[in-house]
């Protein structure tokens, strides 16, 4: 026992260098919380591993910069472990670096992301929309985030904006490869707390909900995500009751035709 | 492990590095609720190291910036769950720098490529001729790394900047497989306590 342990722990080294396979760290792992001294040299090894980084520091081109932060925005932050969580975590986890729910597993979510913050910065500068006014509705749903760095992300994204005949500005980031879009609007008139502006899809042959705008915060309303688009369709906007209708009661205050 | 033992004249701490210490980890705090000012200051702090370190593992320099990218988006998705107690916030964005450049190293790189890399090392080694090479940080890192034995050198920058596992290390220099183990160990060891960092 004293041997295998003893064995483990001249693994410090190359374990803090990220020299050993998977399963060599799997049981590293596994006997760290059983070794306060393990933990500790852990520990220090990586602050001297950390300046060798350090010592290697070479500037980063301006524009990473940018699109890092913008990406940044679209991106749902994890919480905090709660108490009982952080037990757990610090028996088991607390040396674990890559966790199988973090971005470490989803680098393609990363990757569109930053995508999307180049199309988004492009959009953004010529419509004066802000990334950081979005980012509260944008983290409210992880999968939503990724539909949308996909929409702003594809080849074919095209831009549409529109103004809205009761005041404001509608913009539309459309990806017909995807068969989807982002809707966002600007300084929308406020609406009576009974009444909610609501989305359509119109085709020759129908109009189909597409959902309710949440109330704006700091004058931006969206981003909404539309599916399932088809050929030739229009994107209304209409106002009615807050609790949504089947078809539309008023006419649209903005209407944008989508192209095929 | 604060030696102040030592007699060659080389300062211990950095100037003002404990305190820009201190101060990342508190802004790290705040990137945990979302600040993304904080995050501008992680960014501008910390991507230069996590781009050096990065670039130095994986040579070819789009796909840094990429992975450099995603380290900088980790560090924000996962800043709540930073713990102070077990290291400095430069070391958990550090280790999650080189864990991720390992990995893609790793997972992407097909046996005829690492003969390439292995064979091109030696010349992109020195290829960093950033204005790191002259700054103090170098300098004492630099004078450390000599105050190691060849294969504890040896052993610790090939695993940490050309980003080979131990049994590759001791494939390359020729030596016992245990040999490397504690090589990477004592020379690490060695630099913590020439470094001053605890």
């Amino acid at each position: 026992m004293r041997a295998r342990g003893s064995g483990l722990h001249a693994l410090v080294g190359a374990y803090v260098l990220d020299a050993v396979s998977e399963a060599d760290r799997a049981s590293f792992e596994r006997h760290l919380p059983t070794c306060e001294q393990c933990q500790q040299d852990v520990r220090g090894l990586r602050e001297a591993a950390a300046r060798l980084a350090e010592a290697s520091a070479v500037s980063p081109r301006p524009e990473l910069r940018d699109q890092t932060l913008r990406a940044a925005a679209m991106i749902r932050q994890q919480p905090p472990l709660v108490v009982s969580q952080k037990r757990a975590f610090l028996a088991g986890r607390r040396w674990h670096i890559s966790q199988p729910a973090g971005a470490g597993a989803r680098p393609w979510l990363a990757r569109v992301a930053l995508t999307a913050a180049v199309v988004l910065a492009i959009t953004a500068s010529v419509f004066g929309l802000h990334l950081s006014s979005m980012q509260g509705r944008l983290s409210a749903a992880e999968q939503r985030d990724a539909a949308i760095a996909t929409v702003l992300g594809a080849h074919d994204a095209t831009t549409l904006t529109a103004k809205v005949s009761t005041g404001g500005r509608a913009t539309v980031v459309m990806s017909h490869r995807e068969r989807a879009l982002v809707f966002i609007a600007s300084g929308l008139t406020r609406l009576p707390a009974a009444q909610a502006y609501e989305l359509w899809l119109m085709s020759p042959t129908g109009v189909t909900p597409a959902g309710m705008l949440p109330p704006a915060r700091k004058g931006m309303s969206g981003p909404m995500v539309v599916y399932k688009l088809a050929p030739g369709e229009q994107l209304a906007l209409t106002v009615e009751p807050a609790t949504g209708a089947r078809h539309p009661t008023s006419v649209p205050v903005v209407l944008v035709a989508l192209g095929s | 492990m604060a030696g102040g033992d030592r007699a060659d004249g080389i300062p211990q701490g950095r100037p003002g590095g404990e305190a820009r210490r201190d101060g990342l980890e508190l802004i790290l705090a705040q990137v945990a609720k979302g600040d993304h000012a904080a995050f501008s200051t992680v960014y501008d702090q910390a991507a230069p190291a996590v781009l050096g370190i990065v670039r130095r593992v994986l040579r070819d320099p789009a796909q840094s910036e990429e992975v450099m990218q995603e380290v900088l988006l980790e560090i924000w998705r996962t800043a709540a769950r930073f713990d102070p107690s077990s290291g400095s916030a430069a070391a958990w964005i550090m280790t999650i720098a080189h864990r991720r450049a390992v990995d893609r190293v790793r997972t992407e790189q097909r046996a005829a490529e690492r003969e390439l890399r292995a064979a091109t090392a030696s010349i992109a080694y020195d290829e960093v001729s950033d204005a790191a090479l002259t700054s103090l940080e170098h300098q004492r890192v630099r004078h450390c790394l000599d105050g190691l034995t060849d294969l504890q050198r040896e052993s610790v920058t090939l695993a940490y900047y050309g980003g080979y596992s131990y049994r590759e290390v001791a494939q390359l220099l020729g030596v016992a497989v245990g040999t490397v183990k504690t090589r990477m160990r004592d020379g690490l060891i060695r630099l913590r306590d020439c470094l001053g960092v605890e």
